[in-house]
């Protein structure tokens, strides 16, 4: 294996919003060049925490490392070019065309009109996600999957070291989920860190490399011991009693009806 | 695709030919078309100037008479639409206008007191009392260092109540005269205009519209959101403020001199996004000559088409009424974010 790469360093992370403690004392590496799945509860502060990274919540208490710099020292500009970030959905208002949404992303390096180098970039990242052919339509006409498509596209025009993505699937139809996560683990072997929070532990354990849970404002894993899907560390998490159903050397997750009619 | 292109040149060079005609449109005779064309036949012909007119008056009429009012209609014009465009992009709403959050009111309000008490010129009371209700909004509607669009829009219907209360106020102990120049003012029109108005509205105009010129892209970045904005490397929030400080600063100017040209600044950048598409880096400048051409043209029917002037400000509602109500009903696009 080698030494491990560290993209990512939270030390001590603590985070309310108002009154209610979302993150208290958060620890966690997380690895380079590998996707990283964060899961947990509703309302955990999954997406808190990645919204932190990315930098739309500042933090006051403890530490993100990102590759010897501390995030809350880092210029704009600097976090642009670490850091992309993809929420959920994004709700478009006008139409533009699939060429200028992409180019969007390029807004950091920008002093007032993008040059050739922008919109080569643009088709670059288009034909990373294999949807050059779209660059002309129009982004509001297209599917929920194809916008998707466009938005990591927009994304990755920005040239991040690190992927931050907010539950980028759960908007997504089967087809486009597997499409959607395949991609995500190509771009690991090109050399990107993808982090990505999942709602749906099965998606999560399919492609996944790492798991990341959040669980009473801390982040946990697994005992070294055990496997992310050990049916016993997942109800501890979930709450819920589960069944581990293997597959492809690795597990399904489904709720264990039998225990969950006894319970009733 | 080509098509768009072929518009976008014509919207480029049509403005010459417009201003070219209407600087000869006009009640008077002596300015029309074939009166000068005359002339310069005499001249021609005989060498001498010719004795059926009166060059000194033409002169007078094109040059200090209908000159300034067109530079000024198409400043005017061009002000409101490039703002309203602007705004719309950042508000990422298409039924805004830089009328919404209080600059309108605020403005008549100024203007009213000026022309009741005569203290300050009205053009200048007008225009900081413009600048005045858009802070007064933005500043209401600021919590945390972020900024809701919506409670933005809310705070600029309270303080277009405020002064639309205030506005009334100051009417209601205004004597007759000064009553009748306030509802005209309100009503806006150009046929004040003259060279000094125009020099006096040109410096804010243009350097709030170069400020928007240069942010041109950037607003198709702020279209898209504040968290696609701030994880691609801008900063939302500086940038939506150096957008609306220079939308509001070149609309207050055009409202100080021409009064409440209503909907104007609302129905021209939907007129130039269904002929060239959102995409704002071509968009700015066009809105910018489109929106002075359709202005210009609006200003020579309403001091031609009848025997006295109906002011723009009444046109351009009546035309941009049913417009609005049919873009509301036809784009599906209400406040949901």
């Amino acid at each position: 294996m080698g030494a491990v790469n560290t993209a990512v360093s939270i030390q001590n992370l603590s985070f309310s919003y108002e009154k209610k403690l979302v993150l208290h004392e958060a620890s966690a590496d997380i690895e380079a060049f590998r996707l990283t799945v964060i899961l947990g509860k509703n309302g955990s502060g999954k997406s808190t925490l990645l919204r932190i990274i990315a930098g739309l919540l500042p933090y006051k208490h403890g530490n993100i490392n990102v590759a010897g710099t501390e995030l809350k020292q880092m210029s704009l500009h600097h976090r642009a070019r670490t850091f992309g970030f993809l929420g959920q959905k994004h709700k478009a208002v006008f139409p533009f065309t699939v060429e200028q949404v992409v180019l969007t992303g390029r807004a950091g390096f920008i002093n007032f009109v993008p040059e050739k180098k922008d919109y080569e970039l643009a088709d670059k990242a288009l034909q990373k996600v294999n949807i050059l052919e779209l660059k002309n339509r129009i982004y509001t006409e297209l599917s929920g999957g194809e916008q998707q498509l466009v938005m990591i596209a927009r994304v990755l025009a920005q040239e991040p070291q690190i992927l931050l993505l907010d539950e980028p699937t759960t908007h997504l139809d089967f087809n486009n989920q597997i499409t959607f996560m395949k991609l995500l683990k190509e771009f690991t072997f090109n050399k990107l860190t993808v982090i990505a929070v999942l709602h749906d532990p099965n998606m999560a354990f399919l492609y996944g490399d790492d798991f990341l849970f959040v669980k009473e404002g801390k982040l946990i894993r697994p005992k070294a011991t055990v496997n992310p899907w050990d049916t016993e560390f997942l109800q501890s998490v979930y709450g819920h009693n589960l069944q581990a159903i293997p597959h492809a050397n690795r597990a399904l997750i489904v709720p264990d009806l039998q225990q969950e009619i006894q319970h009733d | 695709m080509k098509n768009t292109k072929l518009l976008a040149i014509v919207l480029y060079s049509l403005p010459i030919p417009v201003i070219l005609m209407s600087l000869f449109t006009g009640p008077s005779e002596m300015a029309s078309t074939s009166s000068i064309f005359a002339y310069f036949k005499d001249f021609l012909i005989s060498g001498t100037a010719g004795k059926a007119i009166d060059f000194q008056t033409i002169q007078a009429i094109l040059f200090e008479v209908r000159l300034p009012r067109i530079l000024l209609a198409f400043l005017v014009g061009g002000a409101l639409s490039v703002s309203g465009n602007s705004l719309q992009a950042i508000f990422r709403n298409p039924l805004v206008s830089p009328y919404v959050l209080g600059l309108s009111s605020g403005a008549a309000f100024g203007a009213a007191l000026a022309l009741a008490w005569a203290f300050i010129p009205v053009q200048l009371s007008a225009f900081l009392f413009g600048l005045l209700a858009v802070a007064f909004s933005y500043f209401a509607a600021r919590k945390h260092k972020s900024l809701s669009i919506v409670s933005l829009i809310l705070s600029g219907v309270i303080v277009t109540g405020i002064f639309t209360a205030l506005l009334t106020v100051v009417q209601f102990l205004s004597d007759p005269f000064k009553l009748q120049s306030i509802v005209h003012w309100t009503m806006g029109n150009l046929h004040n205009a003259s060279w000094k108005l125009f020099n006096a509205s040109a410096f804010p105009v243009l350097a709030g519209l170069i400020i928007l010129f240069m942010m041109r892209w950037r607003l198709n970045v702020l279209a898209l959101g504040d968290e696609e904005a701030l994880t691609s490397g801008i900063n939302p929030v500086r940038n939506k403020l150096i957008v609306l400080v220079a939308a509001t600063l070149a609309s207050s100017a055009a409202v100080s001199v021409a009064g409440i040209i209503g909907l104007y600044g609302l129905i021209v950048p939907h007129m130039v996004r269904m002929m060239v598409g959102p995409d704002n880096r071509q968009s700015t400048l066009l809105n910018f000559l489109f929106g002075g051409m359709f202005l210009l043209i609006i200003d020579d029917f309403s001091r031609t088409i009848a025997g006295f002037e109906i002011p723009v400000g009444v046109i351009t509602m009546l035309i941009g009424a049913p417009f609005f109500l049919y873009l509301m009903k036809k784009t599906n696009i209400g406040w949901e974010q």
